[in-house]
């Protein structure tokens, strides 16, 4: 009964929808064939069955995805943005929307040559229109092309609220973030499970008098090393980077790396940390900074560096920041040039009705007057079709 | 075009009821003014209310009653009330919503008392569409998702039938039922609602966790809110003799 509805508002997407049928429906169809054992889901204008990022084309752009719940917890340990979690754990699924940005790097991804230096992406957009799911879309790719993926979730918290401090060992004029160096390994080693026992360390480390990793060992081994031993988890967050750098583009190499970071400006920015004498610490300063900051350089081949900035999190940036060259500054755009920059913007027509009709599908549209075309007419006004405003009002309707 | 305003710039709100009881205990004498300030309305009656409702607007001349166009003849000529600020033309705005914002507001803070309730009804809906996924789909058309049925339904189971006056008679106060408006029965739900929460946390939860707890126990008929009123209830019913001391 909602089909009919729907064929009365949506006469565009109807029109998309039969040509779906006719050039890219092949898909829907042979998805549809294969398994014939599935009890048949009536057609929805806003899902798609392709769950697979890498089979997904511009006819399905609005729809929304379903990510396999094994995929959230391997992928996902700390990728997704809070709201969009708290949404995922009341839906009992999900849900991804397919976008334009998220298709167009996925699609440069697939037609790169991986023995030059690796390409940077960065989206950018005003606030909340969908930089970081975008990201978390194409990191979705290439976790599911079996690429070995490096997520930053948010840059921003390295360098703020920091309750431990230490003088790094390595280096005395650096300091070390134990806690977030130990999370962070932690996560990586998650995601990255079946690569931490192929790739072999090229380097001896020495991390105490009496503790070192020796040359050849697998990379598992220095992982644990960071995640057992806190004192030195930002030098072992060092090293492991070092060593995917210089095995990710050697021809006898098994695994691509993809570098995801959001919130890039921080690597740029200022920091709130204090050092005991209450003088700010600069970003220079920090060892994981630091490495990041040699992780993002496109010096190294056999991968892609894809990034997201975000104003939300910064630090002494204003509100009505967006722009790359405004959010990085002179020395972050200078350090990232040449980049491609990839737009995010707020929903089209067509995406902000596939949002409408999968909220309400899933019972969360309530408000009875949110149903009607006046109540349609004012979320749009009062969102102006950014994604996470319509979001947040649609929570308390 | 200059709005009029009245010969000192507003006018007051008038009280019968306070002129009676004045006139009674004789406190009336000529000289007493016969209008009493009573609420903070500065408006010369000559203003009228604004209209807020967009429906009203597009109604086409042809489909108006008499009276109705005389309305309408009569607002074009005469100077209107500004609305205020807590009222909207949104088609999802509601009276009730608003007078237990204004109750929950401190200090004139409406900003933070919407979010707190926006906050409630978001967190009510989540619990509820939550339950809603997990359960089987047998049971889904009892669990009640809407937060604004929620929000109405334990409004309304806590709202009493019959208060308490105190009264004197003889040197002595009793406690005599009386009947309630519905305006009165109303406020003191909500009264007891927010002042419970406030009290009987703990105090680092969130005030939405504390009301959204508390009107889906309302909900299902359970809870110290409902408690209370069947407690004030029950003292009405053991007090019934003294009925006769109400003279109104």
């Amino acid at each position: 009964m909602a089909l009919q509805r729907v064929s009365f508002r949506l006469r565009q997407t109807v029109a998309c929808a039969r040509s779906i049928h006719t050039s890219g429906g092949r898909h829907l169809q042979e998805a549809l064939a294969v398994e014939p054992e599935r009890n048949p889901e009536p057609f929805s204008i806003f899902r798609t069955q392709e769950s697979d990022p890498a089979c997904q084309l511009e006819n399905h752009v609005g729809q929304y995805y379903t990510l396999p719940p094994a995929h959230i917890q391997t992928v996902f340990p700390h990728g997704l943005p809070a709201r969009f979690q708290l949404q995922m754990k009341t839906f009992n699924e999900g849900c991804v929307m397919v976008r334009p940005p998220a298709l167009e790097v996925i699609s440069y991804l697939k037609r790169a040559d991986y023995s030059k230096p690796a390409l940077r992406f960065l989206f950018y957009g005003v606030k909340g229109s969908g930089k970081t799911m975008s990201l978390c879309h194409t990191v979705h790719y290439c976790s599911t092309q079996g690429w070995l993926v490096v997520h930053i979730p948010d840059a921003h918290l390295w360098v703020k609220n920091c309750k431990e401090l230490l003088p790094s060992s390595y280096n005395g004029s650096r300091f070390d973030q134990p806690l977030q160096a130990t999370n962070w390994l932690r996560n990586f080693r998650v995601t990255n499970e079946q690569f931490l026992s192929k790739i072999q360390t090229r380097h001896r480390y020495v991390w105490t008098k009496r503790e070192f990793t020796e040359e050849g060992r697998p990379l598992g081994e220095l992982v644990d090393q960071g995640i057992t031993r806190v004192k030195s988890s930002s030098d072992v967050v060092g090293a492991v980077i070092k060593e995917l750098r210089l095995q990710s583009g050697q021809p006898g190499g098994c695994f691509r790396m993809a570098v995801a970071v959001d919130g890039l400006n921080a690597l740029w920015g200022r920091s709130t940390i204090k050092k005991e004498d209450k003088s700010p610490v600069s970003i220079e300063e920090l060892t994981l900074m630091h490495n990041l900051r040699k992780l993002v350089k496109n010096d190294w081949c056999g991968g892609a560096i894809i990034t997201a900035l975000s104003q939300t999190g910064s630090l002494y940036t204003p509100k009505t920041a967006y722009l790359p060259h405004v959010l990085l500054g002179e020395e972050g755009f200078d350090r990232m040039d040449p980049f491609v920059p990839v737009t995010v913007s707020n929903y089209s027509e067509k995406e902000f009705e596939s949002c409408y009709l999968y909220y309400q599908d899933r019972q969360w549209l309530q408000h009875p007057q949110s149903r009607t075309e006046e109540g349609k007419k004012e979320l749009v006004f009062m969102s102006n079709r950014n994604p996470s405003a319509l979001e947040r009002l649609c929570a308390f309707l | 075009m200059a709005s009029y305003r009245g010969p000192k710039g507003g006018s007051l709100k008038y009280c019968h009821i306070f002129k009676m009881a004045a006139s009674i205990t004789g406190l009336l004498k000529p000289w007493t003014p016969r209008v009493i300030l009573v609420r903070w309305s500065r408006y010369n009656p000559y203003y009228l209310e604004p209209e807020i409702q967009r429906e009203a607007y597009s109604v086409p001349d042809t489909e108006l009653t008499t009276e109705e166009k005389q309305q309408r003849e009569l607002k074009e000529l005469r100077p209107i009330k500004a609305a205020t600020s807590g009222i909207t033309s949104s088609v999802f705005s509601d009276p009730v919503l608003s007078k237990f914002i204004n109750m929950i507001m401190k200090g004139g803070d409406k900003v933070l008392a919407k979010n707190i309730m926006t906050d409630t009804l978001e967190h009510v809906k989540r619990k509820q569409v939550e339950k809603y996924h997990k359960a089987p789909q047998g049971k889904r058309e009892d669990i009640e998702c809407n937060p604004y049925t929620i929000f109405h339904q334990a409004l309304d189971n806590c709202k009493p039938v019959i208060g308490l006056a105190s009264i004197q008679k003889g040197g002595k106060f009793y406690q005599v039922p009386i009947p309630l408006t519905d305006n009165r029965r109303r406020f003191l739900a909500m009264k007891w609602i927010i002042t419970e929460c406030r009290e009987n946390r703990h105090r680092r939860t969130h005030l939405y966790e504390k009301l959204s707890q508390e009107l889906l126990a309302a909900f299902g008929k359970e809870g110290n809110v409902i408690k209370k009123k069947h407690e004030l209830h029950k003292m009405a019913e053991s007090n019934r003799a003294y009925a006769h001391y109400r003279w109104w």
